[in-house]
């Protein structure tokens, strides 16, 4: 019998026997397809717990082999050729071989709706070699491809199992889904036919909580046993403190970004964004809105990026720097219309942005709008906004600002030049040019960088390999275990 | 009566209709495309017009209004945007959800406001009296949120008693669905009961006044005595009726405490599906919301013509 | 949840008992002074507050009460006392809306409903029981889609969907003066509808209509700290009783002042609305009077 945890308020555990794990999160999947549906919320709960690719990420940002053992890549960084591990098998028994990878990837162009799929748009075609060995040929070299590929458009799936991917996911991984019931929780079970070592927890319950409050006081009052990421951050010294947890902080691919509307005026100015981007006190906003936890990034890399340099002191707290460009560019008596999605850190950002403009003399007004209807459609569809707070939490989303027709209004050739060329070569010229890119993001203020969220995992003591980062799409089970004693 | 009746039947059917297009011109309106929500950034125009065609939404409003409700006439309630699903199942689960919350709630209100609005009526002229009517003064003006909110604190959080939220169907667990119950129908039973304790009080007041009352006490039974020999059903006439109408308060009241506990009932359905312009859900639950009142109205009409036979006499 | 829906406003009967008379001037006393004291703090709060109510001030965030913040500080360095005096404002002007616009709408509709032909009357007397079907909340939320989250949108809702229990009140109260023999005489003698609807209905019935408005007050104030809860009511930075409840649920272990200060200013401006309104409503109400 583990851990202390499992004494105290045995009224409420969800989590029966020490086979069993809950873990609470925030965002509920809508259906369980996220080839259709967009949304981090899918994948979080069933990559590589459920499904798996041919490549995963570890949370240092690095790839690793999954379903493939080994690959190799050709002189001219367009052929992969993957070794495939034998003896896998689909939950529904079907075998796992290169003809899914075929299947898999041609299914990404032809079924998937989701916007990510242009990732795959790369592939020229697939060849299957033997049962154990594909190779994928691309039209062009693209680092961004693997990258991708160990995120949810990598997920391997067999033609036998996507007549219901809304309801009945198949894959090769360690869990199968057994319920969902909407509005409340997932509850995956190991998959007796797996081909790796099976999980510690043969049971995993994911509750889903709108309120973040709720959530951490489902952790305290024994509800739950793992918060996957604690959106009350003034709420963490109380767990800290509590000998019953333990808390995790590390990174995450979360950057939460001040857009300027960069097509528009005012903000088509340089100086007037650099003049909002010295107006503001990032450190006093974090302090405000995730009490002081988080990371200061001044671009959009997150450290666990090999190209990551921290540019958070480009802009330092400068009102009458702030003050000077914006009489330089002409604008006083500026009123700018600041259209947040109503989510409680953006509300509360928006806010401390309102007094930090104002103290330059530059009029805020806040419009909460319904995320995710409103938003999408007003802001980041229309563009109709000058001002707007969001986490921007895709991997590696900093090719955004290569697309001028991106909500940022961003429209940069040299950036999307380096971009492209960055995908296409070695290791070494990618992140010189992602360098470049990140920098002449920051020189052009292109926005402003609030900050990196924190990721902040709470759980009891028991539970052990609970990941510092979160870099992938995955909250990945596989690694969790017991700790003895 | 049976006129009475047909004429309310009538009125109830006529009243739905019109309930129905208000609602549906209503989601008409609302700013947000479905087909965007479903699809996520970067969705291409192409496929929006697809999206958009395969939700129907590119059909003229007359035709959409009838397809629906006519669907709901045959008990189909169509499919949601977001996640494909049928919604006909979801919002009876749900809608079973919050009936129990509504009837935990009901409970505690009467449980609390019966003896409470009694024991304020008798003694009115004391202390204990005015203690109790003070003390529902009180209760009336507490937002129900707040007093959720503590009440996980402490009962949850501090003294880990019962679960802080969440919900276990009756049949998977009966043991922990009372517990998880406990503090959701606390929090809308106080308040309601506040509320209700002050009709309980006014109308025991009233019958304490009846002659028969007077006489009783004459002939040297105390008030409370006479009360229940003679009174308790006279009085319970008009608070039958201010509990019909609370049952429609704590419905929607339903919807602030589903978010302090995290309980997947219609209320939470409701807010999510206006968070994701899933705009057939939004229609099927309000519409299943205004059908509720609407019979609950019906329902203590017609119980209070049975139960007050001076009103059978009234065209 | 609470009262956020109306419960029948008609009086609690058994007001009107000797004791309860004595109760009443006490009702008004303290309901008038606690309602004195929210327009004064609004009042007081257009000419000074101690500080910006607005303004952030990271390095002083959750302070405890001093002599520079009364009430400290809350999560963004903001000055609480400063927060509750122009909340106030926010109170009242959500009251005065919601109240408004279901008076104004209410109280003409349930006097034509009483003075015009039967079927007229019968026809607005169902449109109010559909509107009843739309509870407040829900209506809030309808309209917080469509139009936006606002504390104008949300009190508008709250007004149309608490102008039936005026409808109501005032079609009774009309149909009552309607049947004196003043009145009676006035249609003898050729008075035109308006006349009469001007010059006997609407002062006789004034009395309800404004012990309705006054208990509504209290429902409006109660509506909009649900709404803010539910993150459909005052827009930030508008300072708002129920948002700073609702700013304050994380901290709840933290700094429980910050839940209380607010969450006892809501309850004592629904305690001084609902007790004026009990107090009024005894001195006002003449069917009351009579049956002393």
């Amino acid at each position: 019998m583990a851990g202390s945890g499992c004494s105290a308020g045995s009224t409420a555990t969800a989590s029966r026997g020490p086979d069993a794990i809950s873990i609470g999160f925030t965002a509920e999947p809508a259906n369980l397809d996220f080839t259709h549906t967009d949304g981090a919320a899918i994948p979080q709960a069933l990559l590589y717990n459920v499904y798996q690719g041919l490549v995963r990420l570890d949370q240092h940002g690095k790839i690793q082999p999954l379903l493939a053992e080994s690959w190799t890549l050709s002189q001219d960084r367009t052929v992969y050729d993957f070794h495939l591990r034998a003896g896998v098998r689909f939950s529904n028994g079907a075998p796992f071989t290169a003809e899914d990878v075929r299947f898999s990837v041609e299914r990404v162009r032809t079924d998937w709706t989701i916007s990510l799929k242009s990732a795959m748009d790369v592939v020229d075609h697939v060849e299957v070699v033997s049962p154990t060995r594909a190779r994928v040929v691309l039209s062009r070299p693209s680092n961004n491809w693997l990258f991708a590929m160990a995120g949810r458009l990598g997920a391997m799936f067999s033609p036998t199992g996507v007549a219901d991917l809304a309801n009945t996911p198949v894959g090769t991984g360690p869990y199968q889904v057994v319920q969902h019931t909407r509005g409340d929780s997932i509850v995956l079970a190991a998959n007796p036919g797996y081909w790796g070592p099976p999980p510690t927890y043969t049971t995993v319950v994911l509750k889903y909580f709108k309120d973040a409050t709720a959530l951490t006081n489902a952790l305290l009052s024994n509800g739950i046993d793992v918060i996957s990421a604690v959106t009350t951050p003034e709420q963490v010294p109380r767990l800290e403190h509590d000998t019953r947890f333990q808390v995790i902080q590390g990174t995450t691919t979360g950057e939460v970004v001040l857009a300027f509307n960069n097509a528009r005026p005012p903000l088509h100015d340089v100086r007037v964004r650099q003049a909002l981007t010295y107006a503001i006190d990032r450190r006093a906003l974090l302090d405000v809105v995730w009490a002081g936890r988080g990371t200061l990034i001044g671009s959009m890399v997150p450290p666990t990026d090999p190209w990551y340099e921290d540019l958070s002191g480009a802009y330092p707290h400068d009102p009458d720097r702030a003050r000077a460009l914006l009489a330089e560019a002409g604008q006083t008596g500026l009123t700018l219309r600041l259209r947040v999605p109503n989510l409680p850190y953006a509300v509360s950002a928006a806010q401390v942005v309102k007094s930090d403009l104002g103290r330059v003399g530059v009029g805020v007004d806040i419009e909460p709008l319904d995320f995710p209807a409103v938003w999408l459609k007003q802001v980041f569809t229309d563009h109709d906004y000058d001002l707007s707070i969001i986490q921007h939490v895709e991997n590696r989303d900093i090719t955004t600002f290569g697309n001028p027709r991106y909500y940022w209004g961003y429209d940069n050739p040299e950036v999307a030049r380096l971009l492209a060329e960055a995908d296409q070569g070695s290791e070494a010229e990618q992140v010189e040019d992602m360098r470049r890119v990140a920098r002449t993001l920051s020189d052009d203020a292109a926005a402003d960088w609030l900050f990196l969220l924190p990721n902040v995992v709470a759980a009891k003591k028991r539970v052990t390999g609970l990941a510092v980062n979160q870099v992938g799409d995955s909250f990945d089970l596989t690694a969790l275990g017991r700790a003895a004693g | 009566m049976l006129f009475q009746l047909t004429r309310r039947l009538l009125i109830l059917l006529a009243s739905l209709a019109v309930a129905s297009v208000l609602v549906f011109g209503f989601m008409a309106v609302l700013p947000g495309d479905p087909a965007q929500v479903a699809l996520g950034v970067n969705a291409t125009p192409e496929l929006l017009a697809r999206t958009r065609h395969e939700f129907g939404l590119d059909r003229p409003l007359v035709v959409r209004y009838l397809d629906w409700i006519g669907g709901l006439l045959t008990g189909d309630f169509g499919r949601s945007y977001v996640t494909g699903e049928r919604i006909g199942p979801s919002l009876v689960d749900r809608y079973g959800v919050t009936l129990w919350l509504v009837g935990a709630g009901m409970l505690v209100a009467v449980l609390i406001a019966v003896p409470a609005g009694v024991l304020a009526a008798v003694r009115h002229r004391r202390i204990s009296g005015a203690v109790i009517s003070g003390l529902s003064q009180l209760g009336v003006a507490v937002p129900g949120f707040l007093a959720g909110i503590v009440l996980v604190q402490v009962f949850a959080v501090s003294l880990g008693l019962v679960p802080s939220g969440g919900w276990t169907p009756p049949v998977v667990d009966p043991v922990e669905f009372l517990l998880g119950l406990i503090l959701p129908a606390l929090s809308l039973g106080l308040v309601q009961g506040a509320v209700l304790t002050r009709y309980v009080r006014s109308a025991v007041l009233d019958v304490l006044r009846e002659d028969y009352i007077r006489t009783a006490r004459a002939k040297g039974l105390t008030p409370f005595r006479a009360l229940l020999r003679h009174g308790l059903r006279n009085a319970a006439v008009p608070v039958v009726t201010v509990l019909g109408l609370q049952l429609t308060t704590l419905l929607v009241g339903a919807v602030v405490v589903e978010r302090v506990f995290v309980i997947p009932g219609l209320g939470s359905l409701l807010l999510d599906a206006v968070g994701n312009r899933d705009l057939l859900v939004v229609q099927d639950v309000v519409m299943v919301l205004v059908l509720t009142v609407l019979l609950v109205n019906f329902l203590v009409d017609v119980l209070y013509a049975v139960l007050n036979p001076r009103l059978r006499q009234v065209g | 949840m609470s009262g956020v829906e109306d419960i029948p406003s008609g009086p609690v009967p058994g007001a009107g008992t000797r004791a309860g008379r004595r109760g009443a001037n006490a009702s008004l006393l303290v309901g008038g002074a606690l309602v004195a004291a929210v327009v004064l703090l609004a009042l007081v709060s257009f000419l000074w507050t101690p500080h910006d109510p607005t303004l952030v001030d990271a390095p002083n965030r959750l302070r405890g009460p001093s002599a520079a913040h009364w009430l400290g500080t809350d999560r963004f360095g903001r000055d609480v006392a400063s927060q509750v005096m122009v909340g106030a404002r926010t109170t009242l002007f959500v009251g005065v809306v919601a109240v408004g616009v279901a008076a104004l709408v209410g109280t003409p509709l349930g006097v034509l409903a009483a003075m015009s032909s039967r079927r007229l009357g019968e026809l607005v007397m169902r449109g109010n029981d559909l509107v009843l079907a739309f509870p407040a909340l829900l209506l809030a939320i309808m309209f917080g889609a469509v139009f936006g989250a606002d504390t104008l949108t949300a009190m508008l809702a709250i007004g149309i969907a608490t102008a039936p229990s005026f409808a109501r009140l005032a079609r009774g109260g009309a149909v009552e003066v309607l049947g004196t023999e003043y009145v009676l005489a006035a249609r003898v003698a050729g008075r035109r509808r308006l006349a009469i609807a001007v010059r006997h209905v609407l002062p006789n019935i004034a009395g309800l209509v404004i012990v309705q408005t006054s208990v509504s007050f209290g429902i409006a104030v109660l509506a909009e700290a649900a709404l803010s809860f539910l993150g459909l009511g005052t827009r930030p930075p508008t300072p708002s009783w129920g948002r700073m409840l609702q700013e304050s649920q994380e901290l709840l272990t933290v700094s429980p002042r910050l839940a209380l200060v607010p969450g006892l200013a809501i309850a004592l401006a629904v305690l001084g609305f609902n007790l004026l309104g009990d107090g009024l409503r005894d001195r006002l109400d003449p069917r009351l009077e009579a049956r002393g």
